[in-house]
């Protein structure tokens, strides 16, 4: 078998040196920095009309494959609320499948699993962590990660970082505290955990509530997949919407560490900065989006990046060794904000937070982006974004207008506007190019490669390929549902893989050299 | 009763009995009824139809298959009625949202809750509040970890048994095990009405706009008129919607595709044949394809030399969304319901 040649990715990799993996896709994000970028280049602008599908896998497990698969030695490991998968990605047959009795919570979607060694570390709707052997699926050992009754459920893929295992919390139904947590991979013990949310006056961004019993349920989830710089040990972890929801009387203030991207020290889970991407946020808008790793170049001095296309619709750029903002750019529209403090904070315009006669905001509840990740491809220096422009109303419910409680009110009707793929200059968050979908609607992660191209799905249930410098669509494949994930891609056996979830089914594709 | 002795007389048949009449004739014999307020999964109930047995009910094992169904369906967690019950996403109807709820969460029995009712406007009001919310003499018990695990009193009958200053001056231990399971139902009920979906889930007064600054909008800087009338398409539409359904219909109106007969459709015109007209059924960057009036479905493989033209009578809508300040929203809606 020809190796596959792999472009060396000099022009910008520096700290984050180690190219991404060629043969493995060994983390939710492929690597540790969020770009989602493969430097494989056997699939490319020229041939990608070759690629068709090698095999595909039903789960029969219903509600769309929200996890990313990870290819280690063969095998593909993915996940759905309560399953566990080993399928070989040579055939698509499966190795073993492990199915757990749920005790509840919210079964909306699991982002996958970590592996470790031997073992795979996943999350429960019911709030458990639990460790498997990846050789048969065998139960190692379960842990608490979360209480029930409190409505928290788990949906994230958790991250190997050093020797623990990261896992965070969803739920935001009743006003309960957000927190991180970091598991001993052999044990299951507990290492440390951050709250979210100061839990009393005089903790770091007490200052932000008007007393301790709001901030201690000021909600704050983390149930976006954080990022990791090796050389800084620093997490990057994004956080979820403040508590109540909607309704804010009884929350006035920024909510700090809510709709935040927050560093933390890897070893202690202590703070290290934060920058908030939306203050005192009344649109549930959460800021759980990829904080994505780059290294890259700012008035010709390499430096070290971080940047993130909000839930909110503005892309942000920071310097990851400290949290100061370098660039704060709309990407989608928004109407929300008033104008960009000092420190690149949107300020809210408190007409645009929810009324009970209602507010006509952009983006909508589901936001400008959501969960399904982005993609950052050192080769053009493009940050790839699916892309929403919806308005809704934003109307406060509850008839206890100085102390609401859990959501408080929503949004309602709406209409979505355009569907995209936003290509963002990363130094300037100017929009290069934009790919408008013809029907609006869908939304589906991304992943681009050294062949120039960028994967992501349509609203028609296709798997497309576009063009990384152009936008121009290139090939497509028609898949039964639309594209659930965020595709992947790797070598096996000397040929180019990419593998993507859709409904209950992972597809794989190759060109059959 | 009648049914019941048909079915005896037609036991070999394995005639279905009346559950309900199963219930009555077994359980009503020491219980009345109303004593059931207490709903159980299905494995609980089963302990339970076995514990009585043990204490000398007569229950066949046909019997004991119908009530342990009839029990889990009417007094399980997940019994339809009262609140904590099936819930859907949303916030239109369908029960408060209990998404992330565990499946052995409390379901609320709304008589017990309305009996519950009156032990708390008694006993706990003054300190907890109308909604269980606190005030300053007592905590928010919404927010409260003994709630959130308790079930039917299993935490807060506890918690009562060993004192807890009550309105009357009486000791909180002297409540009865049915007035603590009657105030968990009532507790419980409050927690679920903080969750969407729930009876307080609902817009408030949302008409709060000027009518007559609608109106002049309407026919002015709004360009509505231009295309509608008040006394022509939108004759009597103030009557035909409540307000948060109209102010989403004039703000969205392509959510209402098919009730106004109003569509998007696609003119596709091949480089050598006719222009077809439909509405679209597939519509990407590689196929498209549309159903003509006549229900027939056109499909095309897209290339430079296919022109595809859009006709969409919502994207002047569309653009509005960008035009409106909230004053004009108010305004038109204020005006819009005028027009009964």
């Amino acid at each position: 078998m020809k190796r596959i040649t792999v472009l060396p990715i000099l022009a910008l990799a520096a700290a984050l040196s180690a190219q991404p993996p060629t043969t493995s896709w060994p983390t939710y994000h492929g690597d540790n920095t969020g770009r989602r970028f493969s430097p494989l280049t056997q699939i490319n602008d020229k041939n990608v009309s070759e690629l068709a599908p090698a095999w595909n896998f039903r789960t029969g497990v219903g509600g769309g494959l929200k996890s990313t698969p990870l290819m280690i030695d063969g095998v593909l490991y993915f996940t759905a609320p309560d399953h566990v998968w080993a399928v070989d990605a040579r055939t698509g047959k499966q190795i073993w499948h492990k199915a757990f009795e749920t005790k509840g919570g919210w079964h909306i979607g699991n982002r996958g699993g970590a592996i470790m060694g031997n073992w795979i570390f996943f999350l429960t709707p019911d709030c458990q962590i639990i460790s498997l052997n990846i050789k048969d699926g065998s139960e190692r050992w379960r842990k608490q990660n979360c209480d029930l009754d409190q409505f928290y459920y788990g949906s994230m893929a958790p991250m190997i970082v050093k020797n623990k295992v990261i896992a965070g919390v969803s739920g935001d139904d009743l006003d309960r505290p957000g927190y991180l947590s970091a598991y001993d991979p052999e044990t299951g013990d507990l290492k440390w955990r951050w709250s979210v949310v100061p839990l009393k006056k005089g903790d770091p961004g007490s200052e932000t509530w008007p007393n301790e019993e709001a901030m201690r349920h000021g909600g704050g989830m983390t149930w976006q997949m954080p990022t990791y710089d090796p050389d800084l040990n620093l997490i990057y972890i994004t956080t979820g919407n403040p508590q109540p929801v909607i309704a804010h009387a009884n929350r006035k203030g920024d909510n700090l560490f809510t709709g935040c991207v927050v560093a933390l020290n890897a070893d202690t889970g202590k703070m290290v900065w934060y920058f908030q991407a939306s203050p005192h946020d009344t649109h549930d808008w959460d800021s759980t989006q990829v904080p994505v790793l780059i290294d890259g170049q700012i008035d010709g001095r390499p430096r070290k990046l971080l940047a993130l296309a909000a839930r909110n619709g503005y892309y942000f750029l920071l310097d990851r060794t400290n949290g100061k903002n370098l660039v704060t750019a709309p990407y989608a529209g928004p109407n929300w904000a008033k104008g960009i403090r000092p420190n690149g904070t949107p300020e809210p315009d408190p007409a645009k937070m929810p009324q009970v006669d209602g507010a006509l905001v952009t983006p909508n509840q589901g936001g400008a982006t959501n969960w399904p990740p982005p993609t950052f491809s050192p080769l053009t220096g493009l940050f790839y974004v699916g892309t929403t422009r919806a308005f809704s109303v934003y109307y406060i419910f509850d008839p206890d207008l100085a102390n609401p409680q859990g959501w408080g009110g929503t949004d309602r009707g709406g209409a979505t506007l355009s569907s995209s793929v936003e290509a963002i200059d990363y130094k300037t968050g100017k929009i290069r190019w934009s790919h408008k979908w013809e029907t609006p609607g869908g939304r589906s992660g991304l992943m681009s490669t050294a062949g120039n191209l960028v994967f992501t799905g349509d609203n028609s249930s296709n798997l497309v390929a576009l063009n990384a410098t152009t936008g121009a669509p290139l090939w497509h494949s028609k898949l039964t549902s639309p594209v659930s994930n965020g595709p992947i891609s790797y070598e096996l056996d000397g040929k180019q893989y990419v593998v993507v979830g859709a409904g209950d089914t992972l597809w794989s594709f190759t060109t059959g050299k | 009763m009648r049914i019941l002795w048909v079915c005896l007389a037609a036991a070999a048949l394995a005639c279905a009995q009346e559950p309900a009449s199963v219930f009555q004739n077994v359980c009503g014999k020491c219980h009345p009824p109303e004593a059931v307020v207490t709903p159980r999964a299905r494995a609980q109930w089963q302990e339970t139809i076995t514990k009585m047995i043990g204490l000398g009910a007569k229950v066949s094992p046909d019997e004991q298959t119908i009530l342990l169904d009839y029990l889990t369906a009417t007094y399980g967690p997940t019994a339809a009625g009262g609140r904590g019950g099936r819930g859907g996403r949303g916030g239109r109807g369908g029960g408060p949202t209990l998404n992330g709820a565990p499946l052995d969460r409390h379901v609320v029995d709304p008589e017990g809750a309305n009996r519950g009712r009156t032990v708390w406007v008694a006993e706990c009001i003054e300190c907890h509040g109308t909604s269980a919310r606190g005030t300053e003499k007592g905590k928010n018990l919404i927010q409260s970890d003994m709630v959130l695990h308790d079930r039917y009193g299993s935490t807060l009958g506890p918690f009562l048994a060993k004192g807890h200053p009550m309105m009357s001056g009486r000791k909180s231990s002297s409540l009865t095990q049915m007035q603590v399971a009657d105030l968990s139902h009532f507790i419980h009920e409050r927690v679920y009405d903080t969750l969407r979906g729930s009876p307080i889930f609902q817009p408030g007064q949302i008409v709060t706009g000027n009518a007559k600054a609608g109106e002049a909008w309407f026919n002015g800087a709004g360009k509505c008129s231009t295309c509608h009338s008040p006394t022509g398409d939108l004759k009597g539409i103030g009557g035909r919607y409540d307000p948060a359904t109209l102010q989403g219909r004039f703000l969205f109106p392509r959510g209402g595709r098919g009730r106004g007969g109003k569509q998007m459709t696609l003119t596709i015109t091949p480089p050598n044949g006719p222009a077809v007209t439909g509405v679209p059924v597939v519509f990407d960057d590689f196929d498209v394809s549309v159903r003509d009036d006549k229900g027939e479905v056109h499909a095309f493989t897209r290339s430079p030399q296919l022109k595809v033209v859009r006709n969409d009578p919502f994207a002047v809508h569309d653009q509005l969304l960008d035009v409106y300040t909230d004053k004009n929203m108010h305004d038109m809606l204020a005006y819009l319901v005028t027009l009964k």
